[in-house]
């Protein structure tokens, strides 16, 4: 009892010593006589070799989608593929490390002092880039296992408007940036952290984050591919190579012959229709537009910059440091009853509350800088896609926008003109 | 329209479709609900905090002997939760590789149901060239004031966002917080008040370890033989209300202790005729006082360091950084926050006071200083930078060249002006975490510390060359907590370990080294050729300050005394854990001062250190 | 004939850029391409235990690991022990582990050898505190390199209190808590 009491006492006392101290040899180790000698510390490397492989295996998933959407056309060779990159990618590598987080890695290695990537990661994250510059997205066809997913999943899927579509697809820019200005600030990889479909390749995760995944399958039965659209940042970065894409997909083999029968095969809105009849008077109209549209965008992306910079202080709460800072402030003034264990990990430690406090303050005044390069950054996009919604390119037939496509090959199946072609 | 096997109907097939759908999802859904409730159910078998178990065990413990039928209970719980844990475990794995399953299957039939019955394009009328134009109309108005929404909920968010760090820096980095003084009964324009002198100080116990910190009593018509059981030679005896580690302090007939916790701070005053508790002050906090105190251990506690007794002024400071000067009357004349100190233990240095000043050992973890305070508006005088932490108590040495405030800290022991705060010298002879504070006599300082070494320094002999030079050192039995004092002869070092030993003060030879069952955390005091020395046990060893090892009486207060006692012109009083005791002989009383003091003192901080585990250690 | 040479030119512009973009990339990111690994720094932890809980992995990577040339062989095993133990066996009720992962061992009077039995061990810490506390801190957390699946961003990294994790090289995988690697490791 006595005994018991004693040393709940003084692991009270000595835990919050020890942390901060190197190990102190109590007892000195024995001198056996027994011919003892002291058993292996078992500590195995981690799996070697895998990223040769790995780069091997992405290479030839995006040759073969490739070719599937380019010369072979199919869509079932496309699905199929995608059945295949998603046990693979997704549930035997767990996910890490894929092309859409090694965008981070490959910003903070660009952008951070210190931080290195590894060639591996440099190739996952180039390779799909690269591909979509002279292809397309056939990346997010059928090698992306996020992609992958929830292409299976979209059974009945629903076409939204346009216009919510465009907007909605916004939200991908502010992720993006988001992800970066985390990264830039060493607050860490919001994208990976945040990455709804992780904890569903490893059978196992937060519960929060397998919710957040089951909600996004779910939703992704009937709003097809709801990440790919709205969030995915590393579809921003595909996007514009795919914009300039050498061979991109087209519907029809042959000529378009404008039947209309593709209108609707597109889940994603990413069929560009011709061009409507344009209204008499609405050219001058148009024009005009667009030079107020031309003009007002120095206005919007300085309005973002403007208001990124105000915006530090609620996004300086991305980083850790910050957060521990102001949660030390706020128990210094009684705020909370007990201190949190970060709190009181870092009490125990050798620094004091002002230079954490003097390093979130500087932490928060890079945050202005990067706030305002964030909200600069979203005021381009805003105002490019404005521009780009009072610009007419006239068009007469049915093609794919090959920014949105996916190169999933949907519309394929719904082509006469690929009949006609392959019957002569 | 369209002939391509992509469009060919089969409602066979479309039917086995069907049914396979409706089985798997069924399968499906009610292993997501077999998942869900296994879920919970790991949440509640959580084998490392499982409240029964631990429960069971603190029964199991706190038995008085052991108890079979209880332990078999623990087994079995044990067995249980474990089980429950890991097939809980395996279950969410199996369960999880299922619900994939099923859902794949789900996914493939009631893919092929839409593949075996397949809606053709059904073509509507196109659009009207005005209606697409109006559609891309909208698209830039949505995304227009998307745009404005987003941009507005930021700066409403940056608006809401109030950072509770910004304004500080600049306090903390210009005016400590503890500027801002309240001061409570104004001191009028009075820059030219009496302090005490030398004289009044040293017929008193103002500080911890007596005058100057030095560990010298200035009377030696102190008892040597009392009883507290019988009641014999005890004058009076008091229970104390709350406990706490630090010495009692006395200016004429007052006695002065201190106690606190989290949220109370308190002063108590002590009538030394009598024993009465004659007032209690409770402090308010004051600006920069922070609502949640930091950590501290429970054997240091938030009172740890002793009061300091000066003219007619008591000075307190606490854990958290507060530090009040009250008069006799317990009227506060100021008290201000230092800013709360980083220290792992609790701040435990004690208060000394010199001339008009209160000198406060503010070390920390970082950021730490040397403060000097003016006794009557609290206002900072002087700081003096302090590179690492300690525990030990400031001195004041009366120097053949000057008082000069003494300091020790982990790394080195530093002399300081204590009118100006200039650094006089320092000698970097110390290690780890320091308690005991400096002895000083005869131009020797000694400082020492547990797994350090115990140094003697000899000061400079000229104003000119104040530079200290070793004289030697002492790496074997050395004290943690206790402080070492010296009557010019020999140095004393009490450990923790119950060793008591005496060092030749010009040699570092050892004298004589006596151990006792019980160690000490009170420090020595010389009562003229004798040392006090009370232990953890509570003996009070009485012994001859002479060549060799002589016991001259042990008394027992008969309950652990932690703090240093007070030695006053015929008495000692005493604070035990929850006693306060003053022990006289009748008759000794005079008023019989001895010639010069000189030295040091250190704090009763009461540690459970690893030492002590250790002794149950290895069985 | 012009038609097929503005082609040709924007040709040209797209593989330069793609040569540009992929170079620069490369430059800038591969300098210092050396494989990384997780693990934690096993004299920043504080034994907080959300190694267990936090892991994307299920029980979690990091398991506890006792290094052998500090251990002092107590019989007394603070890490092995339950304080409120009242015998030093092996029955539950003395045990510390909540998933009795720890062997004990006799070796020679008064030695007891303690070894780690990982499939049981969650990495709870609690063993690694009183070891510390009590005795030499021969037990500590370390993440295991063959489980670990090494995240992007480590789960465990971001709930860390005391920011013990980091990533390491892989030809380094682990921090011992003495600074070298003890004499008798395999890997």
């Amino acid at each position: 009892m006595k005994l018991y009491l004693i040393i709940v006492i003084a692991g009270i006392v000595l835990t919050a010593t020890f942390s901060a101290m190197a190990i102190e040899i109590r007892f000195a180790m024995p001198d056996f006589q027994s011919g003892y000698s002291l058993p292996d510390i078992f500590t195995p490397d981690p799996p070697a070799g895998f990223g040769t492989w790995d780069v091997a295996i992405l290479f030839g998933a995006l040759s073969l989608a490739t070719w599937l959407v380019l010369k072979k056309r199919s869509r079932r060779g496309l699905f199929l593929l995608g059945i295949a990159s998603l046990p693979y990618f997704g549930f035997w590598r767990k996910g890490c490390i894929c092309p859409v987080g090694s965008l981070q890695n490959v910003t903070a290695a660009v952008l951070l002092p210190d931080v290195g990537v590894s060639v591996l990661v440099v190739s996952f994250f180039l390779l799909p880039l690269l591909f979509a510059l002279f292809f397309g997205r056939v990346f997010c066809a059928a090698v992306c296992p996020l992609g992958a997913m929830q292409e299976l999943v979209a059974i009945f899927p629903v076409r939204i408007s346009t216009a919510i579509d465009r907007s909605l697809g916004l939200f991908k820019y502010v992720y993006l940036g988001v992800a970066v200005l985390g990264v830039a600030m060493g607050a860490g990889f919001f994208v990976c952290r945040y990455d709804p479909f992780v904890g569903i390749y490893r059978l196992g995760h937060s519960f929060n984050m397998l919710l957040a995944g089951g909600v996004i399958l779910l939703l992704g039965v009937f709003i097809a591919r709801p990440y790919c659209r709205f969030l995915c940042p590393y579809g921003v970065l595909l996007g514009w190579m795919s914009r300039f894409s050498k061979w991109h997909l087209h519907i029809a083999p042959a000529d378009c012959v404008s039947c209309r029968l593709c209108e609707d095969s597109c889940p994603y809105n990413a069929i560009d229709m011709p061009t409507p009849e344009i209204p008499p008077g609405e050219r001058d109209h148009g024009r005009t537009r667009l030079r107020r549209m031309v003009w007002l965008a120095p206005v919007i992306i300085l309005l973002g910059a403007a208001g990124g910079a105000l915006m530090h202080e609620p996004l300086s709460r991305m980083h850790p440091r910050v957060l521990l800072s102001e949660r030390i402030a706020a128990e210094e003034r009684g705020l909370f009853e007990e201190q949190s264990q970060e709190s009181e990990s870092f009490r125990a430690g050798g620094e004091t509350i002002e230079s954490l406090h003097a390093e979130a303050v500087a932490l928060r005044g890079r945050f202005k800088t990067g706030g305002a390069w964030l909200g600069a950054f979203l005021g381009l996009m805003v105002a490019l896609k404005l521009i780009g919604l009072s610009t007419v390119k006239e068009r007469t037939i049915f093609d794919p926008n090959r920014e949105t496509c996916f190169s999933c090959g949907r519309c394929y199946p719904y082509c006469p003109v690929e009949e006609e072609v392959r019957e002569t | 329209m369209l002939a391509k096997p992509e469009f060919d109907k089969n409602l066979f097939l479309w039917r086995t479709a069907a049914a396979v759908t409706v089985v798997s999802g069924l399968f499906s859904v009610l292993v997501f609900l077999l998942l869900v409730l296994n879920y919970l159910q790991v949440q509640r078998a959580d084998p490392i905090d499982d409240p029964t178990l631990t429960n069971l065990r603190q029964e199991y413990a706190a038995a008085p002997e052991r108890d079979e039928a209880l332990a078999q209970r623990i087994r079995e719980l044990d067995l249980l939760t474990r089980k429950a844990f890991f097939t809980s475990q395996n279950q969410l794995r199996i369960g999880g590789i299922l619900l994939l399953a099923g859902v794949a299957v789900f996914l493939v039939a009631f893919k092929n149901m839409a593949r075996w019955k397949p809606e053709l394009p059904q073509l509507s009328d196109p659009p009207a060239a005005e209606e697409e134009w109006a559609a891309v109309a909208t698209s830039r108005r949505i995304i227009g004031w998307l745009s404005v929404a987003v941009l507005a909920a930021g700066l409403l968010s940056a608006y809401l966002t109030e950072s509770l760090v910004a304004p500080a820096p600049p306090e903390l980095a210009q005016t400590p917080p503890g500027e801002e003084t309240a001061t409570v009964a104004s001191p009028g324009s009075a820059p030219e008040r009496t302090y005490p002198t030398w004289e009044e100080i040293e017929v008193n116990w103002p500080s911890f370890r007596g005058p100057g910190g030095a560990g010298v009593a200035h009377f030696t018509n102190i008892p040597t033989r009392w009883n507290v059981e019988t009641g014999e030679g005890v004058r009076w005896v008091t229970e104390l209300p709350r406990v706490a580690a630090n010495s009692p302090v006395i200016w004429g007939n007052r006695l002065f202790l201190s106690a606190a916790d989290e949220n109370t701070r308190e002063m108590f005053c002590y009538d030394t005729e009598t024993g009465k508790l004659l007032w209690t002050h409770g402090l308010t906090p004051f600006p920069g006082t922070p609502a949640q105190p930091p950590k501290v251990t429970e054997d240091t506690g938030y009172a740890a360091p002793t009061m300091v007794a000066h003219g007619d002024r008591v000075c307190a400071i606490f854990a958290n950084g507060d530090v009040a000067c009250l008069d006799f009357e317990g009227n506060p004349v100021w008290g201000r926050n230092l800013g709360v100190p980083v220290n792992h233990y609790g701040y435990a240095s004690s208060l000394i006071a010199y001339e008009n000043l209160l000198l406060v050992q503010y070390d920390q973890n970082e950021g730490g200083k040397a403060m000097a305070l003016d006794m009557d508006t609290g206002k900072t005088v002087w700081t003096a930078a302090r590179e690492k932490i300690s525990w030990a108590s400031p001195i004041i040495a009366r120097t053949p060249l000057g008082d000069q405030l003494m300091l020790c800290s982990e790394k080195q022991v530093d002399a300081y002006d204590p009118v100006s705060g200039a650094l006089l010298w320092s000698e970097e002879c110390l290690g780890g975490e320091v308690a005991p504070s400096p002895a000083y006599r005869d131009g020797v300082v000694f400082v020492a510390n547990e797994y350090a070494t115990a140094t003697a320094i000899k000061l400079g002999g000229t104003a000119d060359a104040v530079e200290p030079a070793v004289l030697w050192e002492w790496d074997e039995l050395l004290p943690e907590v206790a402080s070492p004092v010296g009557d010019g002869k020999h140095f004393y070092i009490a450990t923790s370990m119950g060793d008591l030993l005496s060092l030749d003060a010009r040699t570092g030879e050892e004298a004589w080294t006596e151990m006792f069952d019980d160690g000490f955390y009170s420090s020595p005091i010389l009562v003229g050729d004798r040392l006090y020395v009370a232990d953890m046990g509570g003996t009070i060893h009485i012994v001859g300050t002479g060549d060799t090892y002589q016991e001259i009486a042990t008394p027992s207060m008969g309950a652990p005394v932690y703090a240093t006692p007070a030695y006053l012109d015929g008495r000692l009083y005493v604070r035990t854990e929850k006693h306060l005791y003053c022990i006289e002989n009748r008759g000794d009383k005079t008023s019989q001062t001895e010639s010069r003091p000189p030295t040091i003192p250190a704090q009763a901080r009461i540690l459970n250190r690893p030492e002590e585990a250790a002794v149950c250690g290895r069985g | 004939m012009s038609e097929r040479k503005k082609l040709d030119r924007r040709d040209f512009m797209r593989g330069a850029a793609a040569a540009a973009f992929a170079g620069a990339t490369w430059f800038a990111a591969g300098s210092k391409a050396e494989d990384t690994v997780w693990q934690l720094d096993p004299n920043k932890c504080t034994q907080c235990g959300r190694c267990s809980t936090h892991c994307t992995l299920n029980p979690s990577a990091v398991k506890c690991l006792n290094q052998f040339n500090i251990c002092g062989y107590c019989d007394l095993c603070f890490g092995y022990l339950h304080p409120g133990s009242r015998e030093r066996d092996t029955d539950a009720e003395n045990l510390l582990c909540p998933t009795a992962a720890i062997e004990r061992k006799f070796i020679e009077a008064p030695y007891y050898e303690y070894k780690i039995h990982e499939e049981r061990c969650i990495g709870c810490a609690k063993c690694v505190e009183a070891c510390l506390v009590f005795g030499n801190g021969s037990f500590y957390l370390q993440v295991r390199q063959d489980i670990c699946v090494n995240c992007n961003e480590c789960s465990i990294a971001k709930a860390c209190p005391s920011e013990a994790f980091s990533r390491v090289p892989a030809s380094k995988p682990y921090l011992y808590i003495t600074g070298d690697t003890p004499p008798n490791v395999v890997r």
